[in-house]
């Protein structure tokens, strides 16, 4: 019998579990994981013991009261030593979530408001420092810090990301500067990375431009490995992040001409007239999906290019102007979803596929893995999608995953949700395979988070909300940057910070505040309207020109019908009356200057 | 549009006359890919080319790409202002080597 791989010896770990209980006597705890195991815990004389903070807040010690904080049921995370023989824990770091069992600091109302202020703040820092707004400054690299580097290269979805942030965080806050970036940075996209082909009718997007130097350098085509000298979906679709947010707050029609010559750059150029959706990639020159020269992305279609028109977009552009042609875009990529992506062998869906809708397993990277996060993403976005045409095949396939997915993709040791599995077990494995690591990104949190929240808001069901509270846990407690500000790229399994390469940078090809901000705005709503009970006032700013017949529409989200009014409404700080509460739009006043409007939603009484 | 094909030396030398856009674009897209040597040297000479739509900015682009496929050298030669404008604004230029006439044209082919 081997004696191979015997753990006799030290690592440091995390525990996340709920309070059994506290032996005084003995110095220990004993918590209970997500999934049900014990563990006892030691604690160390010289172990620090912390509330959860948020970004801006100062650290908050809780050594003085850990005997009163572990009280059973309290969650709580354990980072500590294991140590032979008999895997003893001594607990070095101990993070309270709340000061009372069943207390959540970032279930306290401005919780998300703030960390999207913080987030909102050291973006602006960063770019343009304190001054005044010039995207002729703006870096898509940035360093942990926020320092930028000697890399020249604005990109267009890092700018449209960062649009996306600043317009949420004004909708949030009512800061003015936020949406001045927004709109800036919309501004410059349609100067400087547009291009508006007059032949076709269409509208496409420079992958970016390098700034070095005197005169700036286009590049048309993607500058990114897997998508390198093509046009890929996703880059176009990203494109449109920023100014649709922004267009919800002005009503730009400008924005509204642009994404609408880009709608029809997908329907004439990347729509699959024959089997549906949308192809992935077409070429640069002649606009088609099948040339010889995309090589791998020739006539494929995947998850970016049929589902992330959703949540990127088409649900805000949706929420903005009401069109059924929106809805209907709609569902048609979330019907496919639900026809082609399960499949059997794996609990995972399957992203990427030939025109055909057969699968494709060999593509680059991909191969046949999972991206737990675009699981989760589904799950999200298919019961949004409920609430704008209800169907049974969403609320099954959503319900599913979100059941499955905890088991399969979560950390239920540490908290946490991981990052790409093996799609399928092989021989005698009993989980699926990390591809590459045990990391956690901050991405995939951000799904987790939000597909708990919607399903709990949606549902009332109590495991959907555990889930995503131990999601906020697990996020909130490891991925603030406390000390240089946003969020980290990565963490470790145990929850520290992975600062390597380029997951060290706050600002990249991957990360430009898209994800964090739609984080806060998102965990906002859902939490306060849905979930607690609480109102939420949002922010407008429509220009003079603004929205077809003057109608604001100021859902914050698509919420199930009847669940949320809207409440009050102030115009220029006064109050207004001309308002539909249910339908939650404002006819809005003519005006020769762009007005402010404080929408007030609440919880529909019944 | 019409293209006018001539060798001077090892080079060819194909002058495009008139407007380039969305009806001219699919024929001449065809006549260029036939005229475009293997390993060789062309010279699109552009001084007749009174208008380039976004259709003609992609048969620009094809043309490069097919050269660069075929390891043929490639020089615009003699472009008016304002195509070169249209070019310029757009970043097609940039894929491209350019000249003043379709003098320097064949100078710079000969290096």
């Amino acid at each position: 019998m081997t004696t191979d791989n015997q753990l006799d010896f030290t690592f440091s770990d995390l525990i996340a579990g709920y309070v059994v209980e506290h032996d005084p006597q003995r110095g220990s705890v004993r918590l209970r994981t997500s999934d049900g195991r014990t563990f006892t815990a030691r604690l160390s004389e010289t172990m620090s013991a912390e509330f959860l903070r948020n970004l801006g807040d100062p650290y908050l010690d809780a050594s003085a009261h850990v005997p009163d904080l572990l009280t059973p049921g309290r969650h709580v995370f354990a980072y500590g030593v294991f140590s032979p023989p008999g895997n003893d824990f001594e607990v070095k770091r101990l993070v309270f979530l709340g000061r009372r069992p069943g207390e959540y600091n970032f279930e306290e109302p401005n919780w998300w408001v703030r960390q999207l202020d913080e987030l909102a703040g050291f973006y602006r820092r960063a770019q343009f420092g304190d001054g005044p707004i010039d995207y002729a400054d703006y870096r898509t690299t940035l360093r942990l810090g926020g320092d930028k580097t000697d890399v020249y290269v604005q990109e267009t979805d890092t700018i449209s990301r960062l649009i996306y942030g600043m317009a949420s965080a004004y909708m949030l806050t009512g800061n003015e500067d936020y949406l001045d970036v927004a709109e800036r940075g919309t501004g410059y996209l349609r100067d400087h990375m547009r291009f508006v082909d007059r032949d076709e009718g269409v509208t496409y997007w420079y992958h970016g431009i390098d700034v070095r130097g005197d005169a700036e350098h286009k590049l048309f085509t993607s500058e990114f490995g897997d998508d390198y000298d093509a046009l890929p979906a996703y880059e176009q679709i990203y494109a449109l992040v920023g100014p649709t947010q922004t267009y919800r707050v002005t009503g730009d029609p400008r924005i509204a001409a642009d994404i609408d010559g880009t709608l029809r750059l997908f329907q004439r150029f990347f729509r699959d007239e024959h089997a549906g959706g949308y192809f992935s990639h077409i070429d640069p020159i002649l606009l088609r999906p099948d040339h010889e020269s995309l090589g791998p992305n020739r006539s494929r279609k995947n998850w970016n290019s049929i589902g992330d028109h959703a949540p990127a977009y088409l649900i805000n552009l949706f929420l903005a102007t009401g069109e059924q042609r929106h809805a209907a875009m709609l569902e048609e990529t979330f019907d496919l979803i639900c026809e082609h992506f399960p499949q059997q062998g794996s609990p995972f869906v399957q992203e990427r596929f030939h025109a055909d809708w057969s699968p494709d397993r060999a593509w680059g990277w991909q191969q046949d893995r999972a991206v737990v996060g675009h699981n989760l993403k589904i799950a999200w976005n298919l019961t949004r999608m409920n609430a704008i045409r209800p169907k049974q095949a969403y609320t099954e396939l959503a319900d599913r995953l979100a059941r499955s997915m905890p088991d399969l993709g979560s950390d239920r040791q540490r908290g946490g949700w991981y990052d790409v599995l093996q799609r399928c077990l092989v021989g005698e494995e009993n989980r699926h395979r990390f591809v590459w690591h045990d990391r956690k990104a901050w991405w995939q949190q951000e799904q987790a988070i939000l597909a708990y929240l919607v399903l709990a808001g949606h549902t009332g069901d109590q495991d959907f909300l555990r889930h995503a509270r131990e999601a906020e846990s697990f996020y909130n407690a490891f991925f603030l940057d406390h000390d240089e500000g946003g969020v980290y790229f990565n963490v470790l399994a145990s929850g520290i910070p992975y600062l390597l390469g380029t997951e060290r940078l706050k600002g990249s090809h991957s990360m430009s505040m898209y994800h964090a901000a739609e984080l806060c705005f998102l965990a906002a709503v859902y939490g306060r309207l849905l979930i607690r009970g609480e109102p939420l006032t949002l922010w407008f700013r429509p220009s003079p020109d603004g929205f077809p017949d003057r109608v604001l529409r100021v859902a914050p989200d698509v919420l199930p019908p009847g669940r949320v009014k809207l409440d009050r409404v102030e115009v220029d700080g006064r109050p207004y009356a001309g308002f539909d509460p249910d339908a939650m739009s404002v006819k809005l006043p003519d005006s020769t200057e762009p007005l402010t409007v404080q929408a007030h939603l609440a919880p529909a009484r019944d | 549009m019409q293209i006018d094909r001539q060798m001077t030396g090892e080079v060819v030398v194909l002058s495009l006359e008139g407007e380039l856009d969305s009806r001219s674009a699919p024929q001449a897209q065809s006549e260029i890919a036939e005229l475009v040597p293997q390993d060789g040297k062309i010279v699109l000479d552009l001084s007749g080319t009174t208008y380039l739509s976004s259709a003609g900015l992609r048969v620009m682009l094809l043309t490069y790409r097919q050269a660069r496929e075929a390891g043929t050298r490639l020089v615009l030669a003699a472009v008016p202002a304002d195509v070169l404008d249209v070019m310029s604004a757009t970043g097609f230029l940039d894929f491209f080597t350019v000249s003043d006439t379709v003098q320097a044209g064949l100078g710079v082919l000969q290096r």
